[in-house]
């Protein structure tokens, strides 16, 4: 009996010790973070208080960021995913992208994230004609918040396999697709990211291909459908240009057109039309959507924390001087929508409205 | 004598419990490494059959034409540690073609392990070539007219290199392969636009098409957006150019991803991409490269496209076609890739 029972808790041992090397090897798998992995921002604390007020977009949500706190906007999930907020000046409202499969609208929101309407009917509702649907992204807002700047895939014509974005501008209170501003190269996928400029004119960035490669410069379209003013040559390749509040200094992602997998953010001064030697702030990066604060203190972009991957906030205290800080992560874990550049307001807090 | 056989009893019986122990450890790793071990039953170490390409004379174009008389020899592969070559190929492997695959990619990859240094050349897909397998066609059917072993010896004998392994991949596979690894982080250079991108595996009628939109930028990517990313030709002017060289970034956003992988990682991985990959590497050889893909830094890789003047458009039989300038792409090839 004894012996039987010694037989059974050796065996048992053993069973134990073969599971235990199968977990064993098994903790040895590398947690790679995935959408399901990351924090909800409204969770997390950033590690500085930034001013004023930032709109961001995580995993199709958008999520406003001020006095160093979160807040869910908690918009209506259905139809799609949230980006691409952009702040409407003098008001409390933002504009966003609602992306669907195949299109996509903009729509007016409230700062507590109520619908306050839709401004663009983009959607087709024949299946068999996919190509009637439009895109619409890249919305910015005019500094009178009334006029409104976006990328937008027409003209269109449906015996072409070119889609391309334009720039097109329009008003909240009007037409919202009135005016086309831009003629974009075709088949290069076209002229995105546009912002109005205090002298005029709207600053975006222009894909071209030439000797076998995509590239973008950085332009200004002095006038509607005119010729482009470009600030940056194809061999920087260098796009999402965000202009300082004061309007001297221009920061901007370049590739150098190396299609190697790897970004550097630059500034330069802008004056005359005419952009100054580019000084690079962050090497050999993945650096994306920089954008100023409202008063100038400093700039904020997007770069993955580490080879894992997934977009953290980053803040460069003093980048229009001489000698701005080293980079310093805002948060972690948040895996932002890297193709939403964040929208800075400067109101700094918002009064809670009903909803 | 008694105590003597008591001793030997403990003794025997003490192996036998630290035998049991060792098993039942066995056992653990072994049903940990199961999905491995199946896939490389399944879809490795696939050996190919090959006819080497006669040595070099010359890079002229007459020489490339007689580099179809073939001498069979068992293939050689380089030895551990030491440069090698890998031919990478991708088929649209969905329920339109009924397991007639073609290889819309073919990338030659050279990896120098100790230089740490590697070089992509996409070969375009409609290139017209000899194929190995007899007669002339776009280079994308030798995989149609012998699998794999058609492909390399295609290559092989067009290009005159020596091609150490092979590695095939279909859609499914590179979906869930990128997915395993948790996306790949990706810049894309330019919009990629195309409102005529097949719906075949997005549960739709594969016949009809779906939009596709991938802004410009450093951007997360999962692995169907990825693929789009790769796939999609309509929006682009340089078509299958724009195409190869969307590729060769996505394969390098897939090395950022092999520092963080290892051994045992392989089970997942090898589930995910099941019956959609496969590969003349055993399961240690492609275990092997993970440290080697992590430790290439980015100015060290150089890529190549084949476009004009390598190619340049044509027709052949009733189709449009590529044809190669061999007198620039021979030289432009075995600056990176030895010549044989």
């Amino acid at each position: 009996m004894r012996r039987a029972l010694s037989v059974i808790v050796l065996l048992a041992l053993m069973a134990g010790f073969g599971f235990g090397v199968n977990r064993l090897i098994a903790s040895r798998k590398h947690k790679i973070p995935t959408e399901g992995t990351v924090f909800i921002p409204t969770a997390t604390r950033p590690k500085i208080v930034l001013p004023g007020t930032l709109y961001l977009a995580q995993n199709g949500d958008i999520y406003r960021l001020s006095d160093g706190y979160f807040t869910d906007l908690h918009l209506p999930a259905a139809g799609g995913s949230w980006m691409q907020p952009a702040y409407v000046p003098n008001s409390q409202d933002i504009i966003a992208v609602l992306r669907a499969a195949e299109y996509s609208n903009l729509y007016l929101l409230n700062s507590q994230g109520h619908v306050i309407r839709r401004l663009s009917n983009n959607a087709n509702v024949h299946l068999d004609t996919v190509y009637l649907n439009h895109w619409m992204f890249y919305p910015h807002m005019g500094a009178d918040g009334n006029t409104i700047y976006f990328s937008y895939d027409q003209p269109k014509n449906s015996s072409s396999y070119a889609v391309d974005f334009s720039l097109w501008s329009g008003t909240l209170n009007g037409r919202l697709a009135a005016k086309q501003l831009s003629n974009s190269n075709p088949f290069t996928g076209g002229d995105v990211d546009p912002t109005q400029l205090a002298g005029g004119g709207v600053l975006y960035s222009k894909f071209a291909i030439g000797s076998g490669n995509a590239y973008s410069v950085i332009a200004i379209q002095a006038r509607p459908l005119g010729n482009p003013i470009t600030l940056t040559t194809p061999a920087q390749d260098c796009g999402q240009p965000a202009l300082s509040p004061d309007g001297t200094r221009l920061a901007m992602v370049c590739i150098g057109g190396t299609g190697l997998q790897s970004t550097r953010l630059e500034v330069a001064a802008l004056s005359g039309g005419k952009l100054g030697t580019p000084k690079t702030l962050v090497n050999n990066c993945l650096c994306s959507a920089p954008v100023w604060a409202p008063d100038g203190s400093g700039l904020v972009y997007y770069n993955t924390a580490d080879a894992t991957g997934h977009f953290e906030l980053w803040w460069i205290k003093g980048a229009l001087g001489a000698s701005p800080s080293a980079p310093l992560q805002v948060t972690t874990n948040l895996d932002f929508d890297a193709l939403s550049p964040p929208s800075w307001s400067p109101l700094s807090s918002v009064p809670v409205m009903a909803r | 004598m008694r105590r003597h056989h008591v001793r030997r009893s403990r003794i025997f019986l003490g192996f036998l419990i630290a035998l049991g122990f060792v098993l039942s450890g066995a056992i653990g790793a072994v049903a940990y490494f199961m999905p491995a071990i199946v896939t490389a039953f399944q879809d490795t170490g696939h050996s190919i059959t090959r006819n080497l390409p006669t040595p070099k004379s010359s890079t002229s174009a007459s020489a490339a034409a007689t580099a179809s008389a073939k001498a069979s020899a068992p293939p050689v592969v380089a030895p551990p540690g030491q440069p090698f070559t890998v031919l990478l190929l991708g088929s649209d492997n969905d329920i339109k073609f009924g397991g007639t695959l073609l290889t819309q990619s073919m990338i030659l990859a050279r990896v120098n392990p100790i230089t740490k240094q590697v070089v992509m050349e996409s070969i375009p897909r409609d290139m017209w070539v000899r194929l190995s397998s007899g007669g002339s066609a776009k280079i994308d059917a030798a995989y149609l007219h012998g699998g794999a072993s058609a492909a390399v010896t295609t290559v092989e004998q067009d290009f005159h290199i020596h091609i150490d392994h092979y590695a095939w991949i279909g859609l499914l596979g590179l979906v869930n392969l990128i997915n395993e690894v948790g996306g790949v982080d990706v810049v894309a250079t330019n919009p990629v636009m195309d409102d005529f991108y097949p719906a075949d595996l997005s549960g739709k009628n594969p016949y009809a098409f779906e939009r596709v939109a991938v802004l410009p930028g450093p951007q997360h990517m999962n692995g169907m957006q990825a693929l789009m990313y790769v796939r999609s030709r309509h929006g682009d002017l340089r078509s299958d150019f724009g195409r190869s060289q969307r590729q060769q970034q996505v394969l390098l956003a897939l090395r950022a991803k092999a520092k963080l992988l290892g051994i045992a990682d392989l089970p997942d991985i090898a589930t995910a991409m099941a019956n959609d990959f496969s590969t003349d590497m055993s399961i240690s050889e492609i275990a092997s490269l993970l440290p080697i893909a992590s430790s290439v830094q980015l100015q060290n890789v150089r890529q190549v496209i084949l476009a004009s003047p390598y190619t340049s458009t044509g027709h052949q039989n009733n189709e449009d076609v590529l044809l190669p300038n061999w007198n620039l792409i021979l030289p432009e090839t075995h600056q990176y890739f030895p010549a044989v």
